[in-house]
């Protein structure tokens, strides 16, 4: 028993040192002759058992004397936890490939992983506490009317829906891969503005404006609005830019941006993405699985295509930068 | 002998404290001074070419320390010629050569002791395989010293060749040399000691002893491992065949046949690690430097205060009699029931005290008492008392432990 505990834990270690590799060797064929019921003949539980009774006796003779007597019993616990722990840490690592977090969709609890817990990090739109803030289990789609926002590769069968806002930089992070995702991967993608930050409900609105003239012309722009650093996204002299730079006049254009009616628009629209209860930005429903942070590319892949959908064919892998 | 002053010439002891090794397995191979260190690196920085056979000055500066070397060790034994003194690479090889080199017939009888190490014991087995001769065995006494007794009734006129370890590699045990060499002799047989444990720890007289053949090896008395004598009279060298044969050992060859060179040539085939022979001249000088009087004084003292300080434990059995007098500078014992690795794993990992464990190649003594295996602790000159205070105390609380 002490031999496959041991051979877990040298196995690990030998990946650093080749000290330990040569012990896990030992260990291994220790194993081996365990499994055949044949002795060990490297003698290597023996040898370990001693080396760790000198260690041991020096610190305590008690101890010692105790290790000694129940040598088996502890290697049985040792294994256990051992086993135990190896079980979880395949688990978290699964966990982590598929969702992005050791702990599952969604959690924020430390991950070695992502040890800054960059997987989960929202822009957050709750002033204030709330009495019960909604968690990732409340948030849905039902009863939102998709049909009230612009939408890229209609055809897809399946859809991508962002919740993000263009000043957040959780949501700048992932807006161009997830939309690269969906292109790759034939699926309708939805963006769904939420200025999070006041000052850039000028941009919420350029894009409102620029989508009722010409829906292509919306992508591109917020292909432009989200290179932009942040602090342009309510200069409207930055705002003229961008419109020229799409071929739009500002002339007509500016009059749109200014006119109340779009403003009270785009607070309809909020007021519809507020029935998702999202709580910060981004926010991603792909199926009925929902993303809050930034996941890796990954991770919304395999929501669309399962985990081997690298196997379906990826033309945006390349992209995989997390 | 200052021993603090002698320790500072071996570079492994320079280390003190926790940092340092309690080196307590000298019977396997001895630790190795600066000196010996510097006269093998010194043939690989300076000379580093072959002996004898190329006319150049390097050649001719290496077959010159070869030449320095061979009739040091002569001198080291007080032989009669340096032509006596074999290279070999250890004792193994110089017993092996004797067992080929001897003629021996199916009528003659060997006699060895029945704590034998396995290269003193397996070669004759073989001999007497390969022959038809018959192998003796005498027994030792109850407290594993020599039995002359025993010996005297199996010694007849059809022995040969009678084998021997001088000093045991089991427990220190040495023989009465000389009057098993008179003995013999009277019984117009020849002797060879095993003096794998002897040659480091005591004065070797062969001329005195009048012994026919002495093997030891270099690697345990402070030379370069690898490295070994055979001492051989030279008239029987002559009259022996050689054992291994090839380039450096005869003086012409024609495809039918060739013709040897005398001794040692004739046993010296192929290219010798002449670093190392360089380095065992210089182990020998400075064994020589420190003299076998004090050497044996400070072991004794060591394996007094280790038998005594032992002496009341219940548990442990020592091998041997119980006199340290009579064990040079060996301890060696067993926990019943107790795997002696265990013991020799945690001294190690206790306070890196090094010893051996095990049947030290002496499997049959082991087998014929049923006895797992011991562990042995072999002091050197070079140890001292605080050192042999931490051996005890870790063996100590390991009895208590285990
Ligand atoms: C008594 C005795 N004989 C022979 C040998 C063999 O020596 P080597 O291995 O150097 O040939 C040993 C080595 O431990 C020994 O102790």
């Amino acid at each position: 028993m002490f031999c496959i505990a041991a051979l877990l834990i040298l196995s690990v270690l030998g990946i650093f040192s080749a000290r330990y590799r040569s012990l896990a060797k030992d260990a291994l064929d220790c194993v081996l002759r365990r499994v055949t019921l044949r002795p060990c003949i490297t003698g290597f539980d023996e040898k370990m058992k001693s080396r760790i009774l000198g260690r041991v006796i020096n610190r305590s003779e008690r101890a010692a004397r105790f290790l000694n007597r129940n040598f088996e019993l502890l290697a049985w616990v040792f294994f256990i936890l051992v086993l135990g722990s190896t079980v979880y840490a395949a688990r978290g690592l699964y966990l982590f490939y598929v969702t992005g977090s050791c702990n599952g969709l969604n959690q924020e609890s430390f991950c070695v992983f992502d040890p800054k817990g960059e997987n989960n990090e929202v822009t957050d739109i709750s002033q204030g506490c709330k009495e019960n803030p909604p968690t990732a289990a409340d948030l849905t789609l039902k009863g939102v009317d998709l049909s009230r926002f612009p939408v890229c590769n209609p055809a897809g069968k399946k859809e991508i829906v962002l919740i993000g806002c263009y000043g957040c930089s959780y949501t700048r992070k992932i807006y161009a891969p997830l939309k690269e995702l969906a292109a790759a991967r034939g699926a309708r993608f939805r963006f769904l503005d939420y200025p999070v930050k006041v000052s850039t409900t000028l941009s919420a609105r350029l894009a409102e404006c620029v989508y009722r003239r010409d829906e292509a012309r919306y992508w591109q722009l917020n292909d432009i609005l989200f290179a932009a650093a942040p602090e342009q996204l309510d200069d409207p002299e930055f705002a003229g830019k961008a419109a020229m730079q799409l071929g739009l006049d500002w002339g007509d254009l500016g009059g749109c941006v200014e006119d109340p009616a779009v403003q009270a628009l785009v607070d309809r629209r909020m007021d519809e993405i507020a029935k998702t209860r999202f709580y910060g930005t981004p926010t991603v429903f792909i199926g009925n699985q929902v993303f809050v942070g930034p996941k890796p590319r990954r991770v919304y892949a395999i929501a669309l295509d399962g985990l081997f959908y690298w196997l379906k064919g990826d033309g945006g892998s390349r992209s995989e930068g997390r | 002998m200052d021993v603090e002053a002698v320790r500072r010439d071996f570079p492994i002891l320079e280390k003190n404290g926790a940092d340092g090794v309690i080196y307590l397995d000298n019977a396997c191979q001895s630790l190795r001074p600066r000196a010996v260190i510097d006269a093998i690196n010194g043939y690989y920085l300076t000379t580093s070419a072959c002996s004898g056979r190329s006319m150049h000055r390097l050649a001719e500066e290496v077959s010159r320390q070869l030449d320095q070397t061979r009739a040091a060790v002569a001198s080291f034994l007080n032989a009669s010629r340096k032509e006596e003194i074999i290279f070999t690479r250890n004792t193994t090889e110089g017993i092996n050569l004797v067992a080929h080199a001897l003629d021996v017939g199916e009528k003659d009888v060997i006699l060895v002791s029945d704590k034998e190490h396995n290269s003193n014991l397996l070669p004759w087995q073989l001999l007497t395989q390969r022959t038809g001769a018959a192998l003796g065995i005498v027994s030792s006494l109850d407290d594993n010293s020599f039995d002359l007794a025993a010996f005297e009734k199996l010694l007849d006129d059809r022995v040969k060749l009678v084998c021997l370890g001088y000093t045991s590699n089991l427990d220190g045990v040495s023989i009465p040399a000389r009057e098993i060499v008179k003995m013999t002799h009277d019984h117009g047989a020849l002797v060879l000691f095993d003096a794998a444990q002897a040659a480091p720890h005591r004065r070797i007289e062969v001329k005195a002893l009048d012994v026919d053949f002495v093997a030891f090896s270099g690697h345990k008395m402070l030379g370069p491992s690898g490295t070994g004598i055979l001492f051989g009279k030279y008239p029987l060298l002559e009259q022996m065949r050689p054992f291994m044969v090839g380039g450096g050992t005869v003086s012409s060859s024609t495809y039918e046949g060739c013709e040897f060179l005398p001794p040692p040539e004739k046993f010296e085939a192929g290219l010798h690690d002449y670093g190392g022979i360089i380095g065992l001249g210089a182990a020998v000088a400075y064994l020589q430097r420190i003299g076998f009087d004090a050497i044996e004084r400070q072991e004794l003292l060591l394996n007094r205060y280790l038998t005594e300080a032992l002496r009341e434990s219940p548990r442990i059995r020592l091998i041997g009699p119980a006199a340290p007098e009579l064990r040079g500078g060996i301890f060696s014992f067993h926990l019943p029931g107790i795997d002696p690795h265990r013991i020799a794993l945690m001294l190690d990992q206790m306070a890196k005290v090094m010893v051996r464990s095990g049947q030290h190649c002496v499997h049959s003594w082991f087998n014929k008492h049923s006895i797992a295996g011991s562990v042995r602790a072999s002091a050197y000159f070079y140890n001292t008392i605080e050192e042999a205070e931490v051996f005890v105390r870790c063996l100590r609380k390991i009895e208590k432990v285990l």
